[in-house]
């Protein structure tokens, strides 16, 4: 082939490409001009979001427990960002400049020409920086956002929870596409589970910009921006001095404390010790702090109110009572003879004492470990479960705050599961009958037992939330929780409150907490441990017409009467005279016995 | 003068200039801040003043210098890919950059011109115009060209590893290879992308493969086996495909329509399409492309720079720059024809082959009728290397000119 054809192929080769090139061309540019003009046109509205403030909330008495507070946001709009200005900007904000340069790597898409956070709660004088240097740093901006502002009495961190800038995974697995990149959402606690009232309605405007991306006046005269609604208000059932008063008892303790109104299932107070600084979460985290939060060995992130595994002790008798009540085994007047201790196949279970025979109510005043032995053995563990998961034992009591656990109860099913059919005898029942062994329990669990208890069988669920209020509308939304009624004879019930007044009033095991002002009915439980046992109390006031009813946990901190009992009588005491008497000091049963 | 012209390629130098001052013009338009030039600007302008420097020098060096270089700036590109890999700075992923005093320099872009450098010394070094059609020949020009394409693979850059692919077939066809042999090669290439588009494709490419072979040269064994291969190939890529992460297919599938990706890969296409459609005939004039102004496109100052021409300068613009291109790539390849130094003919190939195949891939990808594939527009977008380089492809080629009656 001569290279005067060669070159002539080669020719022909480039003039075919030019042709498509140009072909193509012809077609974009002037039979497709038209449409191609609306789209870029369309490209030169900029959209600018407004982010609402979040709802506010409020305590039983109408005051402001979690505010909003003023903060600056900056921001970086990556397209019209000036690359080389980096490491300004890295210096301005103190964020390395490698993250930054992630960070506006990280952004895709239309999202390149809104102004993406970068920064929050930024001080004053680097905003002033920012807004003296405008024209040089070019695609940097700031905007007003708001963030949360606590109370500087309580912490309540375990009842609020916070928000936090949305993740990737989170982003992606959203219903619709309402977050964005950056947004704030509500993570633990009321925060997470009222996210939808709290977080108000996106608003946008829309503004027409010129070919340097400066704004030239709104769009359609704004008539098409939408205005952002506010987050919806909610209020809480929680008495923030109370939550104050109980939060300093706890204060330097492991445990929990929680009491709720038995009558609606409205939680009073609720603490889970150690905690955390709220203000941690607000604003931008620092790592450090978060991760010393995360590998504390006290676990202050833990909430000890709702994800406890624990055995409940002797404040389970009243369950075994009932239980026993409802399968025959006993009636309110049956006697079990407890004569100091128990044998069962050749394993011999302690007792605190030889009590002869007994009935039901004397066995909870003092507590008679026999008298439930017995009674576990003779019911079954089917009967165990069954009455048990009717009072709310090894499922969730549906709170609303997430992060909660069912806890365990035990039953056959689990027996086989655990062991292996036919490895089990009904000797593993023994234990169970005075809330030790596989049984786990959280103080949720325990306090709504305990009221359901007072209230002659009406099972509320505890809950926070009393009310939301939207704030444009002022609409109201009472949120329903599900209460249920054990129908069980009232002779029953009286059996076993009776006994829960006989451990106070009587000689049962917290008679250090009687006092002449309220009458106080409840039981003490010690939680065997590997360590130091766990120290419950569970009990409600007054006794004639329960308006509080509550449960303490205090971690290995001996038994009932020692740490829980007069930290739960204080609480009450202190509530239900309108937060005026405080009746606890170290040795706060004292207090109690001179009244009398 | 007229004697002065005879020997100097004035058309090829002034197309050049009115290229790389369109370039300029483009970069000052899509860096442009609002008040003043970018740094991009007067960086790209100071490197436009040398290079140009460097190619008056290129072209007034004798061709002998340049075949003794050759070998020895292919040593040195292979070096340099090779330290790049352990040396180099990451950016988005890819280890391709030096980072020296403040500027970036890309090996690679200078590999370009050094291996074809080296395979037009290596063909040119006997006169045998049937020496590719030897299969030990064959295999050294071959691995010239493999050992930077293999090390740029490693970067990972497959964007400019393609480039040189794009002039093995111009280069060996113009070297001698017999044509039926470029069939060969070509073929498994058409193969693997019918099969891509369907059963009906591939069978008509295989039997036209098989026609053509057959009517070239009628070893049946042979063509035979090369059939047999092809239709390996053929098979091989739907099965390559289907074992794809579904992510990787669907970044394959934005190619042919970038509606379904359109926040990926598919988001520069749709930006740039709307940006060059917008233009109409006239453009919208310098500076005032809403697109290019709003940086709508990413880094449009270099791999997607088409987009400001055709906003701003419109189909007229576009028209003229896709002109000056081909007319720069006409006179390398006459120049090739022209020049009786078979090294310098077989290097003006290789550079018109590069042109070509940097112009179709770039201003096809913005025009969404090729694959993203980030390679620049010769002496358009910014970054020095390639300015470089590219210059001194043009500074060989009016060398090549100047000595045109010049055997050796």
């Amino acid at each position: 082939m001569g290279l005067l054809t060669k070159k002539l192929i080669l020719f022909g080769v480039c003039g075919l490409i030019a042709i498509l090139l140009i072909v193509r061309l012809v077609q974009l540019q002037l039979l497709n001009q038209e449409e191609y003009g609306r789209e870029s046109q369309k490209n030169a509205v900029k959209t600018i979001t407004i982010t609402p403030a979040r709802g506010l909330m409020f305590d039983r008495n109408n005051q402001i427990v979690v505010d909003n507070r003023p903060t600056y946001t900056v921001t970086i709009t990556p397209n019209e960002f000036d690359t080389t200005k980096y490491a300004e900007v890295s210096l301005l904000l103190g964020i390395p400049e490698d993250k930054l340069r992630e960070e506006l790597a990280k952004i895709k898409g239309t999202n390149r020409f809104n102004p993406q956070r970068i920064k929050r709660d930024v001080d004053f004088k680097t905003i002033a920086y920012i807004a003296e240097n405008e024209k040089h740093l070019n695609g940097v901006d700031y905007q007003v956002e708001s963030l949360r502002l606590y109370s500087d009495k309580f912490r309540a961190s375990h009842i609020f929870g916070y928000v936090k800038e949305i993740s990737e995974k989170q982003l992606a697995n959203q219903i619709g596409d309402y977050y964005k990149q950056g947004d704030l959402i509500g993570v633990k606690g009321l925060e997470k589970t009222y996210e939808d009232y709290l977080r108000g309605e996106k608003g946008y405007e829309f503004v027409n910009v010129d070919v340097k991306g400066r704004e030239i006046g709104s769009v359609n005269d704004g008539r098409d921006d939408i205005k952002p609604v506010n987050g919806s208000d909610i209020y809480l059932s929680i008495d923030a001095q109370l939550q104050e008063y109980a939060e300093s008892l706890m204060n330097n303790k492991r445990g929990a404390v929680i009491a709720m109104d038995p009558k609606t299932g409205e939680i009073l107070c609720m603490v889970s010790k150690p905690d955390f600084d709220l203000n941690v979460f607000s604003g931008p985290t620092d790592p450090k702090i978060l991760s010393a939060l995360m590998t504390d060995k006290d676990k202050p992130l833990f909430n000890r109110v709702t994800m406890t595994n624990y055995p409940p002790g002797s404040t389970w008798k009243m369950m075994m009572g009932l239980a026993g009540l409802a399968s025959g085994d006993i009636t309110t007047t049956s006697l079990i003879s407890c004569p100091g201790s128990f044998v069962y196949g050749g394993r011999s279970f302690g007792d605190h004492g030889a009590y002869g025979s007994i009935n039901i109510t004397r066995a909870l005043e003092v507590s008679a470990n026999t008298f439930f032995y017995k009674l576990a053995l003779q019911m079954g563990l089917d009967n165990y479960h069954k009455y048990s998961a009717m009072f709310g034992f090894g499922k969730k009591t549906g709170i609303d705050i997430s992060d909660e656990l069912p806890g365990r109860l035990p039953s056959v099913e689990y027996y086989n599961k655990v062991y292996g059919v036919g490895k089990w005898t009904q000797g593993f029942i023994v234990s169970l009958g005075i809330g030790q062994g596989e049984l786990g329990v959280t103080p949720v669990q325990m306090v709504a037992y305990t009221s359901a208890i007072a209230m002659d069988g009406l099972y509320t669920t505890p809950h926070f939330v009393r009310k939301i209020v939207n704030s444009n509308t002022k609409e109201e939304i009472y949120p329903s929780f599900k209460t249920t009624k054990i129908d069980f004879p009232q002779k029953w019930y009286d059996a076993i409150k009776k006994g829960m007044y006989l451990v106070v009033n009587g000689n049962g095991t917290a008679k250090g907490i009687k006092n002449s002002l309220y009458t106080l009915a409840g039981k003490t439980g010690t939680a065997q441990t590997q360590g130091n046992n766990h120290s419950w109390f569970v009990g409600y006031a007054p006794y004639e017409d329960p308006k509080i009813a509550i449960c303490v946990l205090g971690e290995n901190a001996g038994w009932g009467a020692q740490f829980a009992a007069p930290l739960a009588a204080a609480v009450m005491v202190r509530y239900l005279s309108g937060n005026s008497i405080d009746s606890f000091d170290e040795e706060g049963v004292k207090i109690f016995q001179t009244v009398d | 003068m007229s004697e002065f012209f005879k020997r100097f390629d004035i058309v090829l130098l002034l197309i050049s200039i009115s290229i790389v001052t369109v370039g300029l013009t483009a970069i000052y338009s899509a860096t442009y801040t609002g008040d003043s030039h970018s740094a991009y600007f007067s960086r790209q302008f100071l490197f436009a003043g040398i290079s140009l420097v460097i190619l008056l020098v290129v072209t007034y060096l004798p061709p002998k210098t340049l075949i003794k270089f050759s070998y020895y700036l292919y040593g040195l590109s292979i070096l340099l890919l090779i330290l790049v890999l352990f040396f180099g700075k990451k950016i988005s992923g890819q280890k391709s950059w030096f980072s020296v005093g403040g500027f970036g320099i890309q090996p690679s872009e200078f590999a370009k011109l050094t291996t074809i450098m080296a395979l037009a010394s290596f063909l040119s070094n006997d006169e045998n115009e049937n020496k590719l059609n030897n299969l030990k020949n064959f295999a050294i020009a071959v691995l010239i060209i493999a050992l930077p394409v293999f090390l740029i693979m490693r970067q990972p850059d497959m964007g400019t590893a393609l480039v040189f692919m794009s002039f093995i077939i111009p280069v060996f066809f113009w070297a001698g290879l017999s044509p039926y042999w470029i069939i060969a090669i070509v073929s498994p290439v058409i193969i693997a992308l019918a099969s891509f588009f369907g059963e009906i494709y591939f069978f008509i490419a295989v039997g036209l493969l098989g026609i053509g072979l057959f009517f070239l040269k009628r070893n049946y064994i042979l063509t035979s086996v090369l059939i047999l291969i092809n239709i390996g190939v053929g098979f091989g890529t739907e099965y390559a495909y289907n074992k794809l992460a579904p992510y990787q297919q669907k970044r394959i599938m934005a190619v042919f329509d970038p509606t379904t990706d359109p926040l990926g890969s598919g988001y520069n296409v749709i930006q740039s399409k709307v940006a060059i459609g917008s233009g109409g005939f006239w453009g919208k004039g310098f500076l005032q492309g809403t697109q290019t102004q709003l940086k709508f496109i990413p880094e449009q100052w270099t791999d997607f720079i088409f987009c400001m021409i055709g906003e701003e300068f419109g189909f007229l613009g576009a028209l003229i720059i896709i002109l000056l291109y081909c007319i720069l790539i006409f006179k390398l390849i006459n120049n090739a024809y022209l020049c009786k130094n078979r090294f310098l003919g077989i290097c003006c190939i290789g550079f018109a082959s590069i042109f070509l195949f940097h112009l179709f891939i770039n201003i096809g990808m913005t025009i969404g009728i090729m694959p993203v594939i980030g390679i620049p527009l010769p002496l358009v977008s910014y970054g020095i290397s390639s300015l470089l380089s590219f210059m001194i492809m043009i500074g060989i080629a009016m060398n090549a000119y100047r000595n045109r009656n010049i055997y050796i």
